[in-house]
């Protein structure tokens, strides 16, 4: 005899023995369900599957409860929405492990870093390259300048240095980018008008092609690449190397128009007009002032990189004495190719220490290689002509408090003015942008509206001057949103859900999980570099590509700390279908207590959720009895017999793991 | 010896021997010629160890607190006036004993005892009767389970007994794990037989073939004198009933609370790991095997014979609308007399707490009824008759009958942290809510009380707790917030002043209260000074609160009184 209720107001039939859940899935009502397998006997263990019976007002777990005659089942209230999103909190709250590896969530980009990594390290750089470029459409480049958020987090900074993860993006572009070719699909006939051509330009190009939308570039200077090529200099970006990136581009058959400055060349209204939509993606290029006293008298830094690069880096063909105040990447762009250009006497002032530079470390390094003095807790206060040369008057600095951006403030130590004399001073102390007429901005002068009205923007005129790879990432998010409005393609969602285990500063080496058995212990691969001789006489790349050899080793660092399961975790899926937080309920956490001690399989109790369908799938489908449940409480765990592992009668059938809603369970491999 | 004295009786249950009735009785069985007989518990702990002399003219002379010396014990033998005790008239006014009325009287391993003093006289009705009929008859009394859940027992009876089976069990739930309850111990230490009794009744009336006592470990006594009744019953063929041989086996449980659960009980019992499962189906249609199965707790099987002595109208002319018959309750907490008392349904909890357990009225802040299943009852809403209906309505539940009297100077957040720390430990660890929940609300308690309270708790606290309720599987989990939750309804002020001003008020949690000592009042005795286990008091009698662990030794030693705990930064 079926038995008729009714689910979400709609009558259904039940035949008998069968549950709520199973009447739902007939009836296409989706119910969220971590635990039920129908595989095995029922374990009634997640509660994310809750309904709520009307009459009585009790919540069932739909995946046991079978209806009966005349129930009103609800499954879709906010209040049932809300005891799952609850349940999901509560397993995430006690859930330990990284969904998604930090070096991945620290990209910009969310490029997967450990994917293209592991691709390297078995040598295929083409397959490395592939996944590269699904975030990052310019790896020559982006593979030589990149400031490496990745590297920062990489959990091999608790001993050691960290995995050389921007040498695998170098090597595999070097390798791979000119043989390979998306497959490009038919263009959709909207076109799109880009106002610049540098990474966040460039980038959206790319991205609207891979969706079928043409682009056109219009480009204020005479090539593209922006602050690829006029702001960062020949010896980290030989341009040959940036042509061969842009070239790529046109094979793409994205078109561009070189001196066409929006605003000056091309009227913005015009284009829009033209075309079906068009990105704001004009970067960064008026330089900051010093603001002190005869600060005109002063290059500025952009300025200053531009022209060498525009006169072939022969301009200016010797600076003399030279002072750059500043202590960020360009600062150092500006030390280096003053030494380049035959000064030997280089001087860096910045109004802290080198411990708040912005600039990376690694510059900072080659550029001392190099010969370049710094003087810290220096600040320009005047400058001015003396006797044919320039008088540069700074004040004495000392450490106050930390100031919004976590650095120590610089504060003026009175009467302590001093002055040196110089040929030349550049003033390298940021980028402003310098929005077209007729586009809101916000008080720094970046963009405000990012989208709508047929008008979009990205880059550094959005967000202030900021690297490569945001750019890039930026540029991507705008190519998004366009083929969202114009061809109605859903916009790629991130994950929302990420579990962490923390950074890698609050953790021990042996809070680290090592899924294979040949992590590399071999110090990070050192690059070539040319000699110093050269370094400082010529523009020459400073150092060449890791081989692959190199890399094989380098790959072997790569402890792969991402969790095995992050494709297929139903705790992760369901945890952001309904918009779940794991630091939504805090608490403590499960402790780390992984296993490897079986050959293919990793049992990481952290990321248990004790649903016990494992346990039964050993007992019920394979007929062991190989996994209990054990101990009580918030311990309760899966464990093996006497804690020995999973032993030798475990013919690694796969079945566990199969049936495991998380990552517990998992093959040690990772495909 | 006294001549008028023809026997002793000296309570050697677990309270008894506790406060040590093994060395009276021993003693007094070299001191004397005439029987001395070890008995169970007359409710009275508080007076333990207590020997009864019988004399010849049937009265008898109570002795409390019977020290094992030879003084005490020829003051007993001679009827001396020393330590002689009296029950409390209003106690003998306001208690109904019905099935303790055996427990204290009878020797529990002595089947004649028993049976001379009207024993399986209920067994012997009930086996004139048809089966049909004994299942009407508790149907007849309302006895509801004893246990905490309240399920009508003559309904569940009813439904073994319409199973057609080859196998139907029968299992006594003896897993009495609420802390500040003893009732089932005392009933199973005293009067074995009775429960038993109860059990065959039930088994006679359902057609049942096997019944299981599932009683925990941690209750030797009580094992050790039911397994003896056991071998009696057997001895006296009394398991054979209908012509059928009824195998009657004990188990002890391995210390988990949630075995007392019927799926979890009957899961540990079938040797799997104790945890509850989704109902239906109910053990009645399957249980043990598969088996059609009905478990009852230890108090209702003790009721069982009274019913079929009496009848079951006139066991249901005792107590409420609802709830028939009488209660045992274990009185424990901030009052004179702790122990078992027996009380008509509908007493009052004024009447429970305040006449029969002698609590003082003026210090007295709430009872927590139902162990930590259960919830706090203010003092002022101490005119509720107990019975299962009242209690359920103020958030509080009968339970197996624990009553913990809280007095003025507990913390109720402190107290409902202390329930959360019982039970978040004693989830079986299935069901999320149950799990992880009773985890974040435990946590949640134990940053309030250590003063790291965020407003956002409090609100957090009753969300999962009500979650938690509605979200698991078993009573457990489905009880396991109330003590929060009552707490919440009727001392929020306490959460408050705890979150928002870093106090408590009662003084009971160390992280928000400092140790003064009061310098015109000492008389510089040293006794602190050298009780400290910290070295906190100085010289100069100033207690170093940076130092200070809060244990209060020194306070407890102090002959003026001089040391009290005062809110955190009192000058």
């Amino acid at each position: 005899m079926s038995i008729e209720f009714f689910l979400d107001n709609r009558p259904v039939t039940a035949e008998p023995g069968e549950t709520i859940l199973d009447v739902a899935r007939k009836n296409g009502i989706e119910i969220p369900t971590l635990c039920r397998d129908e595989r095995v006997s029922k374990t009634t263990s997640c509660f994310v599957c809750v309904v709520k019976d009307l009459k009585t007002g009790k919540f069932l777990p739909s995946c046991s409860a079978c209806p009966a005659p005349g129930q009103n089942i609800d499954s879709s209230s906010d209040e049932v929405k809300d005891m799952r999103r609850t349940a999901l909190n509560l397993l995430l709250s006690e859930h330990s492990g990284d969904c998604e590896a930090p070096c991945t969530l620290a990209c910009p980009a969310h490029a997967a870093v450990e994917e293209y990594v592991r691709a390297g390290k078995n040598g295929d750089f083409m397959g490395a390259l592939k996944i590269i470029k699904q975030r990052i459409p310019l790896p020559l480049s982006i593979g030589r300048v990149c400031p490496r958020f990745c590297e920062k987090q990489c959990r091999r900074n608790v001993y050691g240095e960290p995995v050389a993860i921007n040498e695998f993006k170098r090597t595999a572009a070097d390798l791979c980018y000119d043989e390979y070719m998306e497959d490009l699909p038919g263009l959709s006939g909207k076109k799109v008008a880009i106002a610049g051509g540098g990474p966040a330009g460039l980038s959206a190009a790319y991205y609207l092609r891979l969706g079928g939308v043409a682009s056109v570039i219009y480009e204020a200077m005479p090539k593209a690449g922006g602050m690829l090529r006029y702001g960062i200099p020949e010896y980290r970006l030989p341009k040959a190397t940036l042509d061969r990136e842009l070239a790529h581009f046109e094979k793409m058959g994205i078109e561009f128009r070189f001196n066409s400055k929006i605003g000056t060349n091309v009227a913005l209204d015009d284009l829009k007009k033209e075309y079906d939509a068009v990105i704001l993606a004009v970067g960064c290029w008026a330089g900051s002032s010093m603001r002190c006293e005869g600060e005109e008298l002063a290059l500025s830094g952009i300025d200053f990189l531009r022209d060498v690069v525009e006169s072939g880096n022969t301009l200016l063909a010797n600076p003399g004495r030279v002072a750059v105040v500043g202590g960020g990447n360009s600062a150092m762009d500006c030390v280096r190719t003053a030494v380049r250009l035959g000064s030997a006497d280089v001087n860096c002032f910045y109004r802290r220490t080198e411990n708040e530079m912005p600039a990376e470390k690694l510059e900072i390094e080659e550029a001392k290689e190099e010969g370049v003095k710094f003087h810290f807790l220096a600040a320009p206060v005047k400058l001015e002509k003396r006797n044919g040369a320039l008088a540069l008057t700074l004040r004495k600095m000392e450490l106050g408090e930390p100031d919004a951006s976590g650095r120590r403030k610089p504060v003026e130590v009175p009467g302590s003015d001093y002055t040196l004399e110089f040929d030349t001073v550049i003033a390298a102390i940021g980028q402003k942008t310098a929005a077209p007429g007729g586009v809101e901005v916000n008080r720094y002068g970046d963009i405000l509206q990012i989208a709508g009205e047929k008008l979009y923007a990205a880059g550094d005129c959005v967000s202030g001057a900021a690297t490569v790879v945001e750019g890039v990432a930026s540029g991507r998010d705008a190519a998004n949103l366009v083929l969202k409005d114009l061809l109605g393609i859903p916009v790629p969602q991130e994950h929302t859900v990420n579990v962490s285990r923390g950074k890698w500063q609050s953790l021990k080496k042996e809070d680290l999980v090592f899924l294979r058995d040949d992590v590399s212990e071999a110090p990070r691969e050192k690059l070539a570099y040319i000699s110093l001789e050269e370094r400082k006489s010529s523009f020459k790349e400073v150092n060449a590509s890791m081989t692959p050899e190199q890399l094989a080793k380098e790959g072997k660092r790569c402890i792969e700390c991402s969790c095995t399961d992050k494709h297929d975790c139903a705790l992760r899926k369901h945890g952001e279908c309904y918009h779940c937080n794991p630091e939504a309920i805090p608490g403590e956490r499960q402790k780390l207590s992984y296993d490897i001690r079986h050959p293919q399989i990793i049992q990481d109790r952290s990321k248990c959720i004790k649903c016990g369908v494992c346990v039964k799938t050993c007992k019920e489908v394979v007929n062991l009895t190989l996994l209990s449940p054990k101990y009580r409480g918030f311990a309760t765990c899966v464990g093996t017999a006497f804690d020995q592992g999973l032993p030798e009668s475990c013919s690694s059938c796969g079945k566990c793991v199969e049936a495991c809603p998380t990552g517990a369970l998992d093959w040690r491999i990772k495909k | 010896m006294n001549s008028d004295i023809k026997f002793f009786r000296v309570g050697v249950a677990s309270c008894g021997v506790a406060a040590g009735a093994a060395e009276v009785r021993t003693l007094l069985e070299n001191a004397v010629d005439v029987p001395v007989i070890g008995v169970g518990c007359i409710g009275h702990c508080y007076a333990e160890p207590i020997v009864e002399a019988v004399l010849k003219d049937g009265s008898s002379v109570f002795y409390s607190e019977v020290k094992a010396n030879d003084k005490a014990i020829a003051n007993i033998i001679e009827l001396g006036e020393a330590n002689r005790f009296e029950i409390p008239a209003v106690r003998k006014e306001k208690e109904l004993v019905k099935v303790l009325a055996l427990a204290g009287k009878v020797d529990p391993v002595n089947f004649d005892d028993y049976v001379a003093n009207g024993g399986y006289e209920g067994l012997k009705r009930a086996l004139a009767m048809r089966p049909e009929e004994v299942v009407n008859e508790v149907k007849l009394s309302g006895l509801r389970g004893r246990g905490g859940g309240g399920f009508p027992t003559g309904n569940k009876w009813s439904f073994l007994a319409a199973k057609q089976a080859d196998e139907k069990i029968v299992i006594c739930n003896a897993d009495e794990g609420d802390p500040g309850a003893f009732m089932d111990r005392a009933l199973m230490e005293s009067v074995p037989h009775q429960v038993l009794e109860g059990m065959l009744i039930a088994a006679y009336a359902t057609g049942s073939t096997k019944i299981f006592i599932y009683c925990r470990a941690e209750y030797p006594l009580a094992i050790k004198n039911v397994s003896t009744a056991i071998a009696q019953i057997i001895e006296h063929k009394l398991n054979v009933l209908d012509g059928r041989e009824i195998e009657i086996v004990i188990k002890e449980g391995a210390g988990a609370f949630v075995c007392g659960e019927e799926t979890a009980l009957i899961a540990s019992l079938e040797g799997r790991r104790g945890q509850p499962r989704f109902r239906p189906p109910f053990p009645t249609d399957s249980g043990y095997k598969g088996y059609p199965t009905m478990i009852n707790n230890v108090e209702t099987f003790g009721n069982v014979p009274v019913i079929l002595r009496e009848g079951g109208a006139a066991f249901a002319s005792v107590g409420t609308e609802g709830s028939k018959g009488t209660k045992i309750f274990a009185l424990a907490g901030d009052l004179k007399f702790p122990g078992l008392v027996e009380v008509p349904m509908g007493t009052t909890l004024n009447e429970i707490v305040f006449d029969i357990g002698g609590a003082d009225r003026s210090v007295v802040k709430a009872v927590q009824t139902g162990g930590p299943s259960g919830g706090c009852i203010p003092v002022e809403l101490f005119d509720t008759p107990v019975d299962y209906d009242s209690l359920r309505t103020l958030g509080a539940i009968m339970g197996s009958g624990g009553m913990i009297v809280v007095g003025n100077d507990r913390c109720m957040v402190e107290t409902a942290r202390y329930f959360l720390d019982f039970t978040h430990r004693e989830s079986c660890g299935k069901c999320t809510f149950c799990r992880v929940g009773t985890m974040r609300m435990f946590e949640i308690l134990e940053r309030i009380t250590a003063g790291k309270g965020r407003e956002e708790d409090i609100s957090m606290l009753e969300d999962l707790g009500k979650k938690v309720k509605a979200g698991s599987l078993c009573g457990l989990g489905q009880t396991a917030p109330n003590p929060v939750l009552a707490t919440l309804r009727f001392y929020r002020n306490e959460y408050e002043e705890h979150v928002r001003e870093h106090r408590c008020s009662a003084l009971q949690c160390n992280a928000l209260v400092d140790l003064a000592l009061e310098q015109d009042k000492c008389i510089k005795c040293k006794l602190c000074i050298k009780t400290c286990p910290v070295g906190a008091i100085g010289d100069d009698f100033v207690i170093d609160n940076d130092k200070c662990t809060r244990c209060n030794s020194c306070a407890d030693v102090c002959p003026k009184k001089a040391i009290k705990r005062v809110a955190k930064g009192t000058k």
